[in-house]
């Protein structure tokens, strides 16, 4: 009897088997790549021009958030401060660290330091920071531990999952108005959390929005 | 005055000032950040930007390769690039990064100037609203307005100054200027000529008489081509005194406009609009008979004879004898004049194309109305008419009641027929051109460019490298109005202030400076100027004065002082006595022929406007052309003629059964008109002819403002240009006029031809006495009377339960869920709206709509967000069909929002759903561009991004990425950063303006912090539409809260729903309009309802066409049939 098979049939099912192993890995390669949180820049820490360092400022000087970023409560937008605001201070403290020359410079020479942005939500969301800050909403919810940071980097994704993580459930994640600038604030329990948050939520009438006007206009 | 310099904050709207040739300072700069760079390198590799030079396939193939190569290899260009935040050094007061500031300025125009509130985004102007706090408008403007922030970046301005060839640095302009001040003041201004366009500005009236106190000799003329000041003029001769008439619509119960546009083209019509609005909405039944009246004579068809309740067609040259006839009328009825004037008004030719019926009936209704009536002659018309429409406002005593007369100060122009003297006479050696356009549009038989040149030496100071500008010898730049300092007046004369929202892009000079420096004055510069004015006017010497008074846009009691005890002069009565014989009437061969400004380019100074151009004509809804606008009736004469076929044919078979070529065939878009040549007043116009019901029989109309030859790539090859035709002693109409057909096919771009409603219940339109008696009338209209029940039990349930717990009715489909404590909804009164177009352009401007160029509007695929539907409806037709005489309403449709929106069943990708507060909303970034919405759109509302409409250049748009990638850089700027700027591929429709509802909202919340207080109050959110409309027709707000405005407006009897049988549930709702005619009219004028009403009733009306069998509670059973059909109307 002739064979049924061809000879080349006695290798094709490793071929199959290579072809289908390359393909998976190229999927899993991709999905790692674009679909997990190193996509959306967790841990992105660019070299700033000036080593600045909230941690000394922040937890050590117990400077509030909003001495340098003033509008945060005003605008959509957090502001970087002027370098006016730098030079209040530093124009009297630490007048000659050679890591301060950059501010110097552009004092001086009325050119902006050039900060390197870090977290950047994309150009179709309109996120608002006084919508959240107002409302019971601490930085650290979406830059994490910011206060302890050496150099800023990227704590958390900033995907939509993640605002809608927060937007489903705001009960998990308020805190009363007057601790949203505390970045060391902690809730004494999960339970207690849960309990104020949901009070706060009836109190204050908070609806965040789940729709995509929300934030995509 | 806002912080010009401009905010760091944004790396995407950094505005770093920087010297040199570049003059963009803004988003492209930013595009030449290394970090930009490299992305935009690293994501198309190797100069893929070469492509655009030309197209070699090797070349191609290779890039491709490499750039494909590269993407799978790096993967680099996937990700983020690096940005970089550029703060202030040092941040100027009141500047928050982010938020949007509003500064208060006015835009100057030769007439009057227009209170606004200019939006900044960044130092960057991007939207201009109506100032509040000015009373008149109140916080209303026009469409010129909302579209003049995009000439501010229009890359086609002209951006040099330039002497012959060679250009001039910003010192050389001014050593120019110093020198022309010195040889002007040696002189005494001997042999110097200014030519200037007129303008309300007392600081530029100061300047001028201190440079003419210094040069005695000097010629000031002023020239605008739109004779708006024959009124004034008039005003002036008939009191003797520098007079203004300033009518009071909202005091009006009776008015009759003679040729008088004063809803559109007429200066003021912006207030005028607001004012007749007042008294023309009714909301209450009971109310319904004070509703005003509004009769029209006119051979054109304007929005003002649009919103006539009896509108009579004259030709131009009639409008003298109906006014004598008139004024005569009332007399007859026991009004009294000074003897004098009642011997020249009797002693006035009586003209027999007058209807002495329609006159008569008029002249009752006014008397009847003593003191609540106004008769508004439009500033077009000649001296006599002037004078008579006076005598008659003085007959019905409107003075002091529905009309001010104001004393104006006293203005000393050369006209610019007496400067063509000088110039003939060769006494002129140095003429000065300040702003206009004489080269274009100076009175034809002057033959100005040639005459210019009779002058030595011409200087021009203008904003655009226009037909003057190109044939001046040296050409100095003004900035626009939103880059300078400067001050106007209103109508009434009230101090507005202007103000710069942007450091000049270009190195331009202000005239208040040129002027200042020609005089030899010490100060020259302009702020300190206006605050001198501003002192002078009783403005007060405290800083904190001149800062009030830029803060509110507005010095309140600065108008002119009301005229007392003026009594007409002599003068009139020679006048008026030397009124000829009645005119013969007009015919084919002795056409009236009307110029007017257009409706798009104004005189043409909207030429290059994109957004202008592409609006479409509130009549003709032509967009990118103008055309000569005839009558049906004359249009078969022509055709009879046969010169042509003007009317698509009935029948597209001849005799014998073969197919005939039509050709004026109509397609979407698509007028395929014919071309004809227009002979006037020794000039042949070439232009298309477009049929326009409603025109006089004979007379043709022709917008002016287009066929510009010096103009940005924008407006080239728009239209023709109808000066040459316009007579120099009136610039509004003239007689004699010739029309015949060439034969030649142009294709016009026409957004909608179609010409009745065809009975259709769209749009609902009712008398008062009906809506008086019975108020309900629009819910017995349409198919919702007969369909099955929407709501189901619900159905009598209060609004604000409806829209938040939408009640299924008898639908299967599960209805969204509105969990948001606020609703948004809208309410558009039909019933005071004029079809101005104005909420099209501002809402273009809010929303970052593109244009599309005329190519792309042929193919219907214009953009707007919002559309104003035309409706023509008839009285009667005659045997061929055409209509005889029509009323017209307007309807604006934009996304209306359904509860239950059938586009939203068919996006298979959810891109377009409901939010919770109600609004129907696209997701940009999950459409995929099937376009099923659309299509299934009842509303027809939504638009699709066929283009790269904001990436790519007009006309340049099938090459893609080898195009070259436009809009050039400047016009970035006027994008709303609250906005996406839609890309190719997606659908985009009205969205409520959702950016406002959320910044509303935010603001709100921001406010209330740590208490329930999150509730929007009512009015704090205005949609782009809303806001611009000088009518207030359109309400906006929460509809779940019954108080609001928008509640208590859906709450009126005249409330419907467009196609509300389809149970959408839409929620822009509207009112109907209602119609006041008057039943003493004779009976060819009299009708008890409006044509477009009394059409349905036959088709589909209550024992008429169809219902014998169908009498009940619900349709109108009780009503007596001879009210809604029959022969009584």
């Amino acid at each position: 009897m002739a064979n049924i098979f061809p000879r080349w049939a006695n290798r094709a099912p490793l071929r199959v088997i290579g072809c289908l192993l390359l393909v998976v890995g190229a999927v899993i390669a991709g999905g790692t790549y674009y679909l997990t949180p190193k996509y959306a820049r967790v841990g992105y820490e660019p070299t700033q021009p000036v080593s600045f360092s909230h941690d000394l400022h922040v937890t050590q000087l117990g400077m509030d958030c909003r001495y340098c970023h003033t509008n945060v409560d005003r605008s959509q937008h957090s502001n970087v401060p002027a370098t006016q605001t730098c030079m209040a201070c530093h124009s009297m403290v630490k007048t000659d660290a050679a890591s301060l020359q950059p501010v110097r410079d552009s004092w001086a020479n009325n050119e902006p330091i050039p900060w390197v942005r870090v977290h950047k939500t994309p150009d179709y969301v309109y996120f608002n920071h006084a919508a959240h800050v107002n409302r019971g909403v601490s930085c650290v919810e979406c830059h994490g531990q910011v206060n302890e940071m050496e150099e800023v980097y990227h704590a958390k994704s900033l995907s939509m999952a993640f605002c809608l993580e927060c937007h489903r459930e705001p009960e998990k994640y308020l805190r009363p108005n007057d601790k949203v600038y505390d970045l060391t604030w902690q809730p004494e329990s999960e339970q207690a959390q849960i309990e104020m948050g949901e009070e706060l939520v009836e109190h204050w009438r908070v609806n965040p929005p789940e729709s995509c006007s929300g934030c995509h206009r | 005055m806002p912080p010009l310099r401009p905010s760091m904050d944004q790396e995407f709207q950094s505005l770093e000032e920087k010297t040199g040739a570049a003059y963009w300072k803004s988003l492209d700069e930013l595009a030449q950040t290394d970090g930009f760079r490299e992305w935009a390198e690293r994501e198309f590799p190797q100069g893929a930007s070469e492509l655009s030079g030309g197209f070699d396939r090797r070349h191609f193939m290779k890039i491709m390769a490499a750039s494909f190569g590269l993407a799978g290899v790096g993967l680099a260009g996937c990700r983020r690039p690096k940005h970089e935040i550029l703060p202030y050094v040092d941040t100027p007061e009141d500047v928050v990064p982010g938020q949007p500031q509003f500064y208060s300025t006015s835009r100057p125009t030769p007439w009057e100037n227009m209170p606004v509130v200019a939006e900044t985004h960044g130092a960057r102007p991007t939207k201009l609203e109506g100032n509040p706090s000015v009373p008149g408008t109140a916080g209303g403007t026009d469409i010129f307005t909302q579209a003049s922030v995009l000439d501010l970046y229009d890359p086609s301005r002209a951006k040099r100054n330039r002497s012959g060839g060679s250009t001039l640095s910003r010192a050389e302009a001014l050593d120019r200027i110093t020198a022309l001040g010195e040889k002007i003041r040696e002189s005494g201004g001997e042999g110097v000529a200014f030519l200037a366009e007129p303008s309300t500005s007392p600081s530029r009236r100061r300047m001028v008489a201190e440079l003419r106190k210094a040069c005695p000799a000097l010629t000031w003329a002023e020239y605008q081509p739109i004779d708006y000041q024959a009124g004034d003029r008039a005003a002036t001769r008939y009191y003797g005194r520098p007079s203004r008439v300033q009518p009071h619509f909202d005091r009006a119960r009776r008015i009759l406009a003679v040729d008088c546009d004063f809803l559109g083209r007429e200066p003021g019509s912006t207030r005028h609009t607001r004012a007749f609005s007042a008294s023309r909405r009714v909301d209450d039944p009971k109310e319904a008979k004070r509703m005003n009246r509004l009769y029209a004579v006119e051979g054109d068809l304007t929005l003002t004879g649009a919103m006539a309740d009896h509108r009579l067609k004259l030709a131009a040259r009639h409008y003298e004898g109906f006014l004598a006839a008139l004024a005569r009328a009332l007399l007859a009825g026991g009004e009294t004049l000074p003897p004098g004037l009642v011997a020249a008004v009797r002693g006035m030719p009586e003209d027999p194309a007058v209807p002495a019926d329609w006159v008569e009936a008029v002249a009752d209704d006014l008397r009847a109305h003593r003191g609540e009536a106004l008769v508004a002659v439009g500033t077009g018309l000649p001296e006599r008419c002037q004078f008579l429409g006076l005598a008659i406002n003085e007959m019905l005593g409107a003075p002091g009641s529905t009309l001010s007369l104001l004393e104006r100060e006293e203005e000393e122009a050369t006209t610019i027929s007496q400067l063509a003297n000088a110039l003939q006479q060769g006494s002129v050696n140095t003429l000065v051109i300040l702003g206009g356009n004489p080269v274009y549009n100076a009175p034809a038989n002057l033959d100005w460019p040639l005459l210019q040149q009779m002058a030595g030496e011409v200087v021009r100071l203008g904003y655009w490298d226009d037909e003057t500008s190109v044939a001046a010898n040296t050409f100095l730049l003004t900035p626009h109005y939103l880059e300078e300092w400067s001050d106007g007046e209103t109508r009434e004369g009230t101090l507005l202030p202007v103000q710069p929202m942007i450091e000049p892009l270009m190195d331009s000079f202000p005239e208040l400076e040129v002027l200042a420096r020609l005089g030899g004055r010490a100060t020259v510069d302009p702020y300190e100027i206006v605050r001198e004015t501003f002192q002078q006017r009783g403005g007060g010497s405290s800083p904190g004065a001149f800062q009030t008074f830029l803060a509110t846009g507005v010095l309140p009691e600065s108008g002119y002082p009301v005229l007392r005890d003026a009594t007409p002069t002599g003068e009139v009565v020679r006048v008026l006595r030397e009124a000829p014989p009645a005119p013969s009437a007009a015919s084919a061969s002795d056409l009236c022929v009307q110029f007017r400004p257009s409706n798009q380019t104004l005189d043409g100074r909207f030429a290059n406007n994109g957004w202008m151009l592409e609006c479409p004509d509130p009549m003709s809804k032509l967009t990118w052309d103008n055309a000569i606008l005839i009558s049906p009736q004359l249009g078969k004469q022509l055709e009879e003629a046969g010169e042509g076929q003007i009317f698509p044919a009935s029948n597209l078979m001849n005799e014998t059964g073969q197919l005939v070529q039509n050709t004026a065939r109509f397609k979407r878009g698509k007028e395929q008109a014919l071309m004809a040549e227009l002979t006037v007043n020794g000039a042949t116009l070439r232009g298309p002819v477009h049929v326009l019901p409603g025109l006089d029989t004979y007379t043709v109309v022709v917008p002016i403002g287009f066929g510009r030859t010096a103009v940005g790539p924008v407006g080239q090859g728009s239209g023709f240009d109808a000066y040459p035709a316009i007579p120099a002693d009136n610039r509004w109409n003239a007689s004699g006029g010739r029309l015949q057909l060439t034969g030649e096919v142009y294709e016009l771009a026409n957004t909608q031809e179609h010409w009745s409603m065809e009975g259709r219940a769209l749009l609902r339109e009712g008398s008062v006495d009906e809506f008086a008696k019975k108020p309900d009338f629009v819910s017995k209209m349409s198919v919702e009377s007969h369909s099955p029940p929407i709501y189901g039990r619900n159905k009598n349930d209060p609004l604000a339960e409806k829209v938040t717990e939408i009640p299924q009715g008898g639908s299967m489909y599960k209805t969204p869920e509105f969990t948001a404590p606020q609703q948004w909804g809208m309410s558009i009164d039909l019933n005071v709206c004029t079809g101005c177009n104005a909420c099209v352009i501002a809402c273009q401007s809010e929303n970052n709509i593109p244009i599309v160029g005329k190519d792309q509007v042929l193919r219907g695929r214009e953009m707007h967000w919002i559309r104003l539907d035309r409706y023509f409806a008839t009285q009667s037709e005659d045997e061929d069909g055409l209509p005889d005489d029509v009323q017209v309403a307007f309807q604006g449709m934009a996304c209306v929002h359904c509860e239950l929106a059938p586009c939203e069943t068919v996006c298979p990708v959810n891109a377009t759903v409901h939010d919770s507060q109600g609004l129907n909303v696209m997701a940009y970034n999950r459409c995929v561009g099937t376009r099923y919405c659309a299509n299934n759109c009842p509303y027809k509302v939504r638009r699709f991004n066929f283009f790269d409409w904001n990436k790519r250049e007009i006309d340049h748009f099938y090459e893609g990425p080898l195009g070259p990638s436009g809009p050039p850089k400047p016009l970035k700027m006027q994008k709303n950063p609250d906005v996406t700027v839609r890309m190719r591929g997606v659908m985009e429709k009205c969205t409520f303006c959702v950016q406002r509802i959320q910044a509303g909202k935010i603001n709100q919340l921001a406010k209330a912090g740590a208490s329930s207080d999150v509730l929007v109050p009512d009015g704090t959110i205005k949609t782009a539409c809303q806001q611009v409309c000088p009518a207030e027709a359109i309400v906006f707000g929460d509809v779940a809260d019954p108080t609001t405005r928008v509640s208590r407006a859906k709450e009126s009897p005249r409330d419907y729903a467009v196609l509300g049988y389809l149970n959408t549930r839409p929620r822009t709702t509207y009112q109907a309009k209602l119609r006041n005619p008057n039943p003493a009219m004779p009976s060819k004028y009299r009708y008890s309802q409006p044509f477009g009403r009394r059409d349905y009733e036959q088709r589909y009306g209550h024992g008429g066409g169809h219902g014998k069998g169908h009498a009940g509670d619900d349709h109108g059973g009780k009503q007596p049939a001879a009210a809604s059909h029959g022969n009584d109307y």
